[in-house]
């Protein structure tokens, strides 16, 4: 009903020209190309945009990739001179922790002076407690490492041996040993010993 | 002048018949039949004769294109070409900066006149359509002055039912019952309109 009060208005008779003007735009072929033009420009803008971030992106995880695969092939050359090396011993030690059966492996190499330690089936620490590493030598316990273990995860760490004043392994180191110590670490051992064990 | 004939609901179908299959001369027939009616609603809605013929070819490029979707079963051809004409107004009112300074001159004029309701110049009676005119003018007339009011700032001037309550500075609930009275009355009154009279 509302679509016939446009008949209220008073009609105004067109200006001749404006029938062949309206006719010529209302038939005129539908130009497209502007839509089309704008759309090319889009994609072309958008693509490009996109082909500029993936290839920043990529630049980046391929640093990012290079930089991680330096580093596990410098591990798998440590790892691997620890294992292989003629000088390495392979301690093996199990132990209790928290009524579980684990293991700390120790492969010590003598020439380099340095330990790659690893911890299996530890039982995870107290809020305020850690695992501390000892080496045993022949000036008494010097502490090795600290490690609060707050996951039931191994642990794999390197060690460098201790040393003297003047640079040489003036400390015989004779064995190590491992105990549940505050978070921060101890002195010297203090809390309930996981296992001491003379090489 | 010519006589009033009656353009039949046959011949309008057939019209619209001809505008789908892309007869380009039915779409001289059509201007002829309803520029006039076009072109006057958007000057009465615009107040301004180059935009209201720029509205004109917005409506015929609208109804060249897109036709198709005019179905016929829900009603004729010339009440939805001009329900195209009075958005396309509205939305280039809209549009427009001087909105306020053109509706307060519009005002003036319906105040000054009331040309909703006004007679037309006897020389318009040879438009084609101007027997359905007088009609809806009379239908519109049977109207109270409150609710033609109210009609004519919805329909013209596309203004929202709270815009109208704050321009008449009535209750939103008083202009909402007087749309709806009025629609009512001019649903009855304009009931039998079903063919476009030439």
């Amino acid at each position: 009903m509302t679509d016939w009060l446009g008949l209220l208005a008073a009609p105004r008779t067109p200006r001749p020209e404006l029938k062949g003007r309206v006719l010529a735009r209302a038939l005129a072929p539908r130009r497209r190309w502007p839509l089309a033009a704008a759309a090319v420009i889009t994609l072309a803008v958008g693509g490009g945009g996109g082909a500029w971030w993936a290839y920043r992106t990529i630049g980046t995880l391929t640093t990012e990739r290079d930089g991680l695969a330096a580093r596990v092939h410098a591990l798998e050359d440590t790892v691997s001179t620890f294992i292989h090396g003629p000088a390495t011993r392979l301690i093996q030690i199990p132990v209790s922790t928290g009524g579980r059966v684990g293991s700390v492996t120790i492969f010590a190499d003598s020439v380099r002076h340095r330990w790659l330690v690893r911890c299996d089936g530890l039982a995870p620490n107290a809020r305020d407690q850690a695992y501390q590493l000892w080496f045993i030598t022949d000036r008494g316990m010097a502490t090795a490492a600290v490690m609060p273990m707050d996951q039931d995860k191994p642990m794999v760490m390197a060690l460098e041996m201790p040393r003297g004043e003047g640079g040489e392994a003036d400390q015989r180191v004779l064995g190590a040993a491992m105990s549940i110590e505050p978070r921060a670490g101890s002195a010297s051992p203090s809390g309930p010993m996981v296992f001491h064990r003379l090489l | 002048m010519t006589s009033p004939k009656r353009l039949s609901q046959e011949h309008q179908r057939s019209l619209e018949r001809r505008l789908k299959a892309g007869d380009e001369r039915a779409l001289g027939e059509l201007f002829d039949l309803v520029a006039p009616w076009i072109l006057g609603l958007a000057f009465r809605i615009l107040q301004d004769e180059d935009e209201a013929e720029e509205v004109v070819g917005d409506v015929f490029v609208q109804v060249w294109r897109h036709i198709d979707q005019h179905d016929g079963g829900r009603g004729p051809l010339v009440p939805w070409i001009l329900s195209i004409a009075r958005n396309r107004s509205l939305d280039a009112l809209r549009r427009r900066r001087r909105w306020w300074r053109k509706s307060a001159h519009l005002e003036q004029a319906q105040e000054a006149m009331g040309e909703a309701v006004a007679p037309a110049a006897p020389h318009e009676a040879a438009v084609p359509g101007w027997p359905m005119h007088r009609e809806v003018h009379a239908a519109l007339a049977a109207l109270s002055e409150e609710q033609r009011r109210v009609v004519v700032l919805s329909y013209f001037e596309g203004l929202s039912h709270r815009e109208i309550a704050q321009r008449l500075r009535q209750p939103l609930g008083t202009v909402k019952t007087r749309l709806r009275m009025a629609h009512q009355k001019l649903t009855e009154g304009l009931r039998h309109l079903k063919d476009w009279v030439e």
